[in-house]
């Protein structure tokens, strides 16, 4: 079982992303869950979304877990939430900020020990970039690529194209540009 | 994080929203009620909103700052007091007093744009920055004027 | 003619989107809906299907959720294969419609997606809805997940509209943590889902001008009694009906859908009896426990929660090796023991095994339900087995901040 959990706010994309994530695991056999904590929060509120990856059936229906990967798509996030909540030994974290990996973990006390499971890469200013807009969503997912080696790049963008078909050309192309670029450039 | 304006600094207690203790079902107050200020509100009327002893559960000593991703700055030197954007704001995060514009807010400004879509100067005297720019980088490099196209 | 929609073998759907597409290959005739969380996205879903031209029906947008029912009620008796969906205190409003559906034995297919009722105001998911509903005549089916949010709806239409039983039928879900949660969903194709629901036989329909009816008339003391006692045997003799369509549902799928479906019971000696969800958690705990301590711990969960199982409570609960239950109730009971406990304790009454039955309140508002806190409960039923008595309160709370909280202690001199 691999568990995922995002910190984001509503808005940036978080449940898109994590339900884009499990689309894209399902079609190679896998069993996943993709689910979010949310109330009646207003577009940018805090919130966590949810994966869990395994080969047999998930029923595991509670929301609390123990990550093995942490995604913050929130650049303020990684200094307001309490990101290492249920940490393991393993678990890896991949932060979303303009900061050097040295500069994010010097301010941020928690992360002081783990300096080797922790990897940025800055979704917020890509996103900007490519997809021109702040929906850092899509290339937490190519960094994540890149950190877990999950599966091939190309693979994986294969088949994000096909979750994201309902969108118009444009964005699907500069969604692509962003998750390789983060995957290209996360450390 | 945020340069929160002369006014804000003056409230006490701000804490991020959803911070409050949690406490359990023996503290928790009969009927689901939140005092809106602390003590006796007599008079409370008459008084601008940083000289009220707001209560812990009212949203004015929560702050949404973090929920920015950009923000507006405030020109002063351009602004012609209209009020557009104290009407307009949709949080109560334009602080005016004696219809003169102060500023921003920053604790409860959430970002969304709307004062500089309808402040009506040439240039704006409003515009939206990323959060992590500076106040007076911002205000340094504000643009011109524009012509009016033919 | 409906467009067919195109699915994969397997697609990641969360239960709103399951149930709507449900909703969509029985080919409504008529969703009557005023949208509420959670269970928005199921009639938002219809509605996109009617608009894409992948359903032959009609989305009809009312000013409330008590016309939203009364609109099915319209269209059902008229002659229409009709569902709509709400929850909370949609559901709260459509209450006294609710009663008049069932009376008038029309077969309405209601998805509830299960959320708390104010006050406080909560959008989360809890049961209190769905314990609102339990009087209400109708039958009431619960999933657990979103296949099940998928699955069940088919059969739904199929139970209610058998001529033998001609009443509503809920399909529950539970907010958020259901309908929210998106996982591996297999469908079946428009058409094999379609043959499998049936063409609507009408009856006594109203658009048959052949044969003019009156329908929802009014009768005092006369009549009354014999029309609901009518439709509370219809009710009872359902569970017929509902077998048969839940084997062919397994003979056309492989999944099997019981009214009592019952986990690792065989050689029990502890065992949860809960809804919804939470049952999944719960297996899982109890194999967990199973292993890691050797405690022989089952789990019974009504999958009709109306009409309700009594005999296959009775006989998932009746295993000589069974010493101690606890009911679980997701709904706050008001000032009496759970609803749970107390139908559960009165059908374990009738077993040989007699055993000590407790009860706790979890989960109100949505509150989460963890593996630890089940196999926590668990491990208390146990205590109570090697103890021979109940050794805590008979009704507890779960997962609930501030001092422990508790009612009633057993009488022991």
């Amino acid at each position: 079982m691999v568990e995922i959990r995002w910190h984001s706010r509503a808005g940036q994309g978080a449940v898109t992303g994590a339900k884009g994530l499990g689309s894209v695991v399902a079609t190679t056999g896998k069993q996943v869950q993709a689910y979010a904590l949310y109330g009646s929060a207003k577009r940018g509120a805090a919130m966590n979304a949810y994966n869990r990856i395994d080969d047999e059936p998930i029923t595991n229906q509670e929301t609390k877990m123990y990550p093995d990967y942490v995604f913050v798509i929130d650049p303020a996030m990684a200094f307001s939430d309490d990101i290492t909540k249920n940490d393991k030994p393993d678990t890896q974290y991949i932060i979303t900020t303009h900061l050097s990996k040295e500069d994010l973990i010097a301010e941020i006390p928690a992360l002081h020990d783990k300096a080797e499971r922790v990897h940025v890469v800055d979704c917020m200013q890509i996103s900007l970039d490519t997809i021109g807009r702040a929906m850092p969503n899509t290339p937490i997912l190519g960094a994540f690529m890149k950190v877990s080696k999950m599966y091939d790049l190309d693979f994986f963008l294969e088949n994000m194209k096909k979750v994201l078909s309902k969108f118009p050309q444009k964005i699907i192309d500069a969604n692509m540009e962003a998750i390789t670029r983060a995957y290209n450039e996360v450390n | 994080m945020s340069t929160g304006s002369a006014l804000a600094s003056n409230k006490r207690g701000i804490r991020e929203l959803g911070a409050e203790e949690m406490v359990g079902w023996d503290e928790v107050q009969q009927g689901v009620v939140l005092p809106s200020f602390e003590g006796d509100a007599a008079g409370i009327v008459n008084m601008h909103a940083e000289e009220r002893n707001y209560a812990d559960f009212n949203s004015y000593t929560a702050t949404v700052a973090s929920w920015r991703v950009i923000k507006p700055v405030y020109n002063r030197d351009i602004c012609i007091d209209c009020q557009n954007c104290w009407v307009w704001c949709p949080d109560t995060s334009i602080i005016s007093r004696d219809k003169q514009m102060l500023g921003i807010d920053y604790d409860h400004c959430k970002g969304c744009g709307v004062c500089v879509e309808v402040c009506p100067t040439n240039p704006k005297s409003l515009l939206m920055f990323n959060e992590a720019e500076e106040n007076d980088e911002a205000l340094a490099g504000w643009p011109q004027k524009e012509k009016k196209a033919k | 003619m409906a467009k067919e929609f195109e699915l994969n073998e397997v697609e990641v759907w969360d239960g709103n989107y399951a149930a709507s597409q449900a909703l969509r290959q029985a080919q409504i005739d008529v969703v009557a809906a005023y949208p509420i969380t959670p269970s928005t996205p199921i009639v938002e879903g219809y509605g996109a299907y009617v608009a894409n031209g992948y359903v032959d029906g009609e989305f009809v947008m009312v000013e409330s959720e008590h016309a939203a029912m009364s609109g099915c009620v319209g269209a059902a008796a008229a002659g229409g294969r009709v569902a709509t969906a709400t929850s909370s205190q949609g559901f709260a409003l459509m209450s006294e419609v609710l009663y008049q559906a069932s009376g008038m034995r029309l077969p309405i297919v209601l998805t509830v997606v299960n959320r708390a009722l104010a006050s406080p105001l909560n959008v989360r998911g809890d049961h209190s809805d769905m314990y609102m509903g339990r009087d209400s005549g109708w039958i009431q089916i619960d999933a657990f997940d979103a296949q099940e949010a998928y699955d069940l709806p088919l059969c739904a239409f199929r139970i209610g509209e058998n001529h033998a039983v001609r009443l509503p039928v809920m399909v529950h879900q539970d907010g958020f943590t259901t309908s929210h949660k998106a996982q591996n969903v297999y469908p079946l194709k428009d058409a094999i889902a379609y043959k499998f629901v049936g063409d609507f036989v009408p009856v006594d329909e109203m658009l048959d001008f052949t044969r003019p009816v009156t329908h929802g008339a009014q009768t005092e003391e006369d009549w009354h009694y014999e029309h609901k006692a009518k439709q509370h045997k219809a009710l009872m003799d359902s569970p017929a009906v509902i077998d048969e369509v839940f084997a062919d549902f397994k003979e056309l799928t492989g999944r099997e859908y019981k009214r009592v479906e019952s986990y690792m019971m065989e050689d029990a000696e502890v065992a949860l009896v809960l809804l919804g969800s939470s049952v999944h958690t719960a297996v899982l705990a109890a194999k967990q426990l199973r292993e890691e301590e050797g405690i022989k711990v089952g789990v019974v969960a009504p999958r009709c929660f109306r009409p309700f199982p009594y005999d296959l409570i009775r006989d998932a609960l009746d295993k000589p090796s069974l010493k101690a239950v606890c009911c679980m109730d997701k709904s706050s009971p008001g000032g009496a023991m759970g609803a749970l406990f107390n139908e559960v304790s009165a059908a374990a009454y009738s077993t040989n095994a007699r055993p000590m039955m407790t009860n706790y309140i979890y989960g109100l508002g949505g509150r989460d339900f963890s593996v630890d806190e089940a196999k926590r409960i668990m491990k208390e039923q146990k205590a109570h087995a090697d103890a021979g008595h109940i050794t805590t309160n008979i009704q507890q709370f779960s997962g609930l901040r501030g001092p422990k909280l508790g009612f009633y202690e057993i009488r022991r001199s």
